[in-house]
């Protein structure tokens, strides 16, 4: 068995190196679509950036009456909190409001003065509640107004901020479809493509493989190097995109960070190399192999 | 033992290569056949092989009717026969000892083994100087020779040579057939598929004449090339 393998890696190897020019372009054009992944995992990370930077921005606060009891909203919080819609709530008492307002307005002398000239705090107590997703605000709104408590609370500024969350669902949802359209798309090119390549390089060799069948080799014996070559265009593929592509995000980045402040694409992508260069790896070597499985098939019918 | 019974072959277009052909060879001969181009030579050579299937009869080599084996079993159906061909059909990419010796892999050979009988087979076919040396840097009879000893390196129970002095010179051409004689004598059988009549006369031995895909004539000893 250990051999038989050898066997194989060598075979598919020497293949590999005396076929150079057929071998150097497949390799090319292998490392070109996987260059193409390489951008499409940008344009994802990016996007999906914008839409949680988007998302974060939404939420909903709930006002209560001057005279509900903190215990009661401290109740609403834990009954939300238990919601599987919620990413988090925050409570903010009547002291915490006129505080963060006066802070606010430290600079307004008019404030300042007129909220000396008051009594009492006019200001309520509010939770404020962000959703995991901006899609999921009007069931949690709606859980709230069919609430025992609903007696307490004074407003929701939902149905103020109902058309921005929609406008915010909206884009996001555009960019998370068109985004998985625009992959889908382009992989199905990228895969076309490698499979044509690999296709043409096998034909090329179409006689040889006829020879081998005739002169007694198992269907798998002969198959057997070609899937190792395709492998290795795949390998070294993968290698050559993720010199390429590092470098490339490098300077993109810096340009990138003008457009989108925020965002840095190359500590995303150097935090995860490991990651990337498996990712590559799997598919450069995934799509060579199986490209020569299904390529080679018809010429193994003599 | 190969025996033919009453084996057709009809092509796709409808041409029949074989009619009800019925045919026996014993081990250990040589037999040349010959005929016309169309006659069916070639056929009955890539019935033996599995290259394909007869339209109907059976065709028992050693007891084993090889139109019923699986696509599993051809390859072991094949390392049995050693195959000569007019164009050779040598692998480009591989070198001579290369060549010789994916014959032997397919078999499952030991690499020592590989090792040492190469070389040997390479010699018996006057090759050992060019054993490094790639199918494009060889003449037209050295490639022959090559594909002969590929033909031999496995020690197959019958050679089949189809047309194997076709592109070659006379010179090139007696020896290959000497090659094919010494291979006989050895006990192989041989099957001479040829247009060569200077060859088939030098030979002598049994020839069968095929024409339109029948038997027409079947000389068992000091066979002569008559069409």
């Amino acid at each position: 068995m250990k051999k038989t393998s050898k066997r194989i890696f060598h075979i598919g190897w020497t293949n590999f190196k005396r076929n150079s020019y057929l071998s150097l372009g497949t390799t090319g054009v292998m490392a070109m679509v996987l260059l193409l992944f390489g951008g499409l995992m940008v344009i994802n990370y990016i996007s999906s950036e914008i839409v949680g930077g988007l998302q974060g921005k939404v939420d909903v606060s709930v006002y209560f009456k001057q005279d509900a009891a903190e215990d009661e909203i401290m109740d609403i919080k834990q009954d939300l909190e238990d919601q599987s819609q919620v990413s988090s709530v925050t409570y903010i008492s009547r002291d915490k409001a006129l505080e963060e307002f006066k802070s606010n307005h430290a600079g307004d002398a008019l404030i300042q003065a007129s909220l000396s000239e008051l009594t009492d705090n006019p200001l309520q107590a509010s939770l404020n509640i962000k959703a995991k997703d901006s899609s999921q605000y009007t069931t949690i709104v709606s859980y709230l107004e069919g609430n025992k408590f609903r007696p307490l609370i004074d407003k929701i500024n939902f149905y103020e901020n109902e058309a921005v969350i929609n406008r915010v669902q909206g884009i996001s949802n555009g960019l998370r479809n068109w985004g998985f359209l625009a992959t889908l798309i382009l992989a199905m090119v990228a895969i076309l493509v490698t499979f044509n390549t690999i296709r043409l390089t096998i034909y090329n060799q179409k006689q040889e493989i006829e020879i081998m069948r005739l002169v007694g080799g198992s269907s798998w014996h002969v198959k057997a190097p070609y899937l190792v070559e395709g492998g290795l265009y795949g390998l070294f593929a993968a290698l050559i995109a993720t010199v390429l592509f590092y470098p490339t995000v490098w300077v993109v980045s810096s340009k990138a960070a003008l457009l989108l402040p925020g965002i840095s694409l190359i500590s995303y992508f150097v935090a995860n190399i490991a990651q990337f260069i498996f990712l590559m790896l799997m598919i450069g070597v995934g799509l060579g192999v199986i490209s020569s499985s299904v390529a080679i098939r018809r010429f193994l019918k003599v | 033992m190969i025996e033919f019974k009453n084996v057709s072959t009809i092509y796709d277009d409808d041409f029949i290569a074989l009619d009800d052909l019925n045919l026996e060879i014993k081990d250990g001969e040589f037999v040349s056949l010959v005929g016309p181009s169309g006659a069916g030579k070639s056929t009955l050579l890539k019935l033996m092989t599995r290259e394909i299937k007869p339209s109907a009869g059976d065709i028992v080599i050693d007891g084993v009717n090889i139109a019923d084996l699986s696509a599993k079993e051809v390859p072991l159906l094949r390392r049995k026969i050693g195959t000569i061909f007019q164009d050779f059909k040598l692998l480009s990419k591989k070198s001579a000892f290369e060549n010789v010796a994916f014959a032997l892999e397919v078999c499952g050979a030991e690499p020592e083994e590989i090792e040492a009988d190469v070389p040997k087979v390479l010699n018996i076919v006057g090759l050992n100087e060019k054993i490094k040396n790639f199918p494009h840097q060889m003449s037209g009879g050295e490639k022959q020779r090559l594909a002969i000893a590929r033909a031999l390196i496995h020690r197959p129970r019958i050679i089949l040579a189809d047309e194997p002095t076709g592109n070659l010179d006379l010179v090139n051409s007696y020896d290959v057939v000497k090659l094919l004689m010494k291979i006989n004598e050895f006990g192989t059988t041989v099957i001479l598929a040829t247009h060569n009549r200077e060859i088939v006369n030098a030979v002598g031995r049994r020839v069968i004449t095929m024409e339109r895909g029948k038997v027409v004539r079947d000389q068992i000893e000091q066979g002569k090339y008559i069409i």
